[in-house]
Parts: C-alpha cells; structure tokens; sequence
C-alpha cells in the first residue's frame, strides 16, 4: 500500500490552493449572478458596456499575463538557486501590477468624470464590484510580491507566485465577461 | 512557437487575449453577434486552462488538473448558458 496521496501531486501548500478554490468561487457567483441579471435587460447592459475602454482592459490583460509570466519565471529561478534573477522577475512582476492598478485607476477616474456611478445601472453595480475587487487581490499581490522577494525562501516565492496566478486566473474570466461580451 | 514552456504559455495567452478582444471590436451583424460571444467565451476557457497547466503548475498533477478543468469547463458552459439565454426568450 502507497504512502503517498493525491495530496502529494498537488504543487505547492495546500492551503494556497484551498484560497485559490475559494476565490475562484467567489468570483465564479460574481460573473454567473451577473449574467443572470442581464438576462432581465441586455439592451441596457450593452449600452452600458459601451462606457468602457476595451482597448485599455485588453491592455491590461497583456499587462496582467506578462506579469504572471514573471512570477512563474521567479519561481522557476528560485528553483535553480538563482536568487538574484528570482527578486529581479518577481519585482518586475509587482510592477506590472502597478501599472495594471495605474490604469484601472484611470478607467475609474473617467467613469466618474462621465457621471458614472455604482448605481447609474445594475452593470455598473456588478463592474465596481468586480473589478474593484479584483483590484484589491492585485493590490494584495503587489504586497505579496514584494514580500516574497524580501523573504526569498522558494517556498515562500511559490506561494506568492500562486496567489498571483490566481488574480490573474481571475481576470481572464473576469474580462471577457465584463467588458467583451456584447 | 517558443521551445521554453513557460514563454509558450505566456506567447499563447496573449495570441488568445488580442484574439478575444480583436472578436469584441469587430462589427458583428446582429445574428451574429452570439456566436462571437461563444467564441469570446471559448478562448477564455481556453485561457484559464494554460494559466492552470503552465503558470499554477497542474502540467505535473494530473489527476487535479482533470479536476479543475472539469470544474471550469462546466463554468463555462454555465456562463455561455446565462449568456445565450436572452436570445432564447
């Protein structure tokens, strides 16, 4: 008889991946409940989609999965002793971080200007509650990232990786969801 | 195609997101525009499955990656549902 469980296969902590389930779920009902809504008025949720920069989010997208292919990239060096080159990508991967948070604040910043509140309409209810709180898993992030680049043992870089593959998991459903799907 | 895994995977995402958003910014004919929100829908699945092969490393645990993907493959269908279901009415 084996000694070893399905657990053992599983890479990195197990309570990382228990946060990452329950993040997945919490935005997964996020997303299902908001295209429920539409149901009840597409009209009203494509014209107000049409408020948001596609462009900028696509953008934003590239931004996102670069930076988690730094993160990846940390881990792997980390991996191979390479310490230095492991702080280098991870500290690139906070600052992409930073620039994704950059221009989500601009898209903010423009929709306020335009008058455009959490309750101009229920999509607006749904995209500041999204997108804000994904927002604040980035920002969350940011600061993992940095910690882990300070406290550079690998298994502290795989957990902090894992969290940011998770916001970043996040987003790719998140955006198609939210800003492309007419 | 890049030989390196993890620059494969990075490579792949992108094609996939400009992808999605090239299908957004077209202008879709009015009967057309669901099955654009199908594809939208397909590559992003397609997405979350390479961030959890090549980024979240399921790649070498196979026996969660089957699970995962099972689970987001039927959240996808759900979204799609929900999606398409003003059409039907």
């Amino acid at each position: 008889m084996s000694d070893t469980s399905v657990f053992d296969e599983l890479p990195g902590d197990l309570m990382v991946w228990v946060l990452i389930v329950s993040e997945l779920l919490v935005f997964g009902a996020g997303l299902a409940a908001f295209l429920a809504v539409r149901i009840t008025d597409p009209a009203g949720f494509a014209t107000a989609q049409d408020a948001l920069y596609r462009t900028w989010a696509g953008v934003n997208t590239v931004v996102l999965i670069t930076s988690g292919a730094l993160a990846a990239f940390a881990l792997r060096q980390s991996e191979c002793a390479r310490r230095g080159m492991a702080r280098l990508a991870l500290l690139g991967a906070a600052l992409l971080g930073v620039v994704f948070l950059i221009i989500k604040s601009v898209e903010y910043a423009a929709k306020a200007g335009a008058g455009i509140a959490w309750d101009t309409h229920p999509f607006f209810t749904f995209y500041y509650l999204l997108t804000g709180f994904h927002a604040a898993h980035v920002v969350a992030g940011v600061v993992v990232l940095t910690l882990v680049a300070w406290q550079d043992a690998p298994r502290n870089i795989e957990a902090g990786a894992a969290f940011w593959h998770m916001v970043d998991l996040v987003w790719v459903l998140l955006f198609p969801v939210i800003y492309l799907l007419r | 195609m890049p030989r390196n895994p993890l620059l494969r995977a990075w490579a792949v995402l992108i094609g996939l997101s400009l992808g999605s958003t090239a299908l957004s910014l077209w202008l879709w004919p009015p009967g057309l525009t669901a099955i654009a929100g199908a594809s939208i829908l397909t590559l992003a699945w397609l997405k979350a499955r390479v961030i959890l092969a090549q980024y979240l490393g399921l790649a070498q645990a196979p026996f969660w990656r089957r699970g995962f993907e099972i689970a987001l493959a039927l959240f996808c269908l759900v979204l799609l549902g929900l999606y398409l279901a003003p059409g039907l009415g």
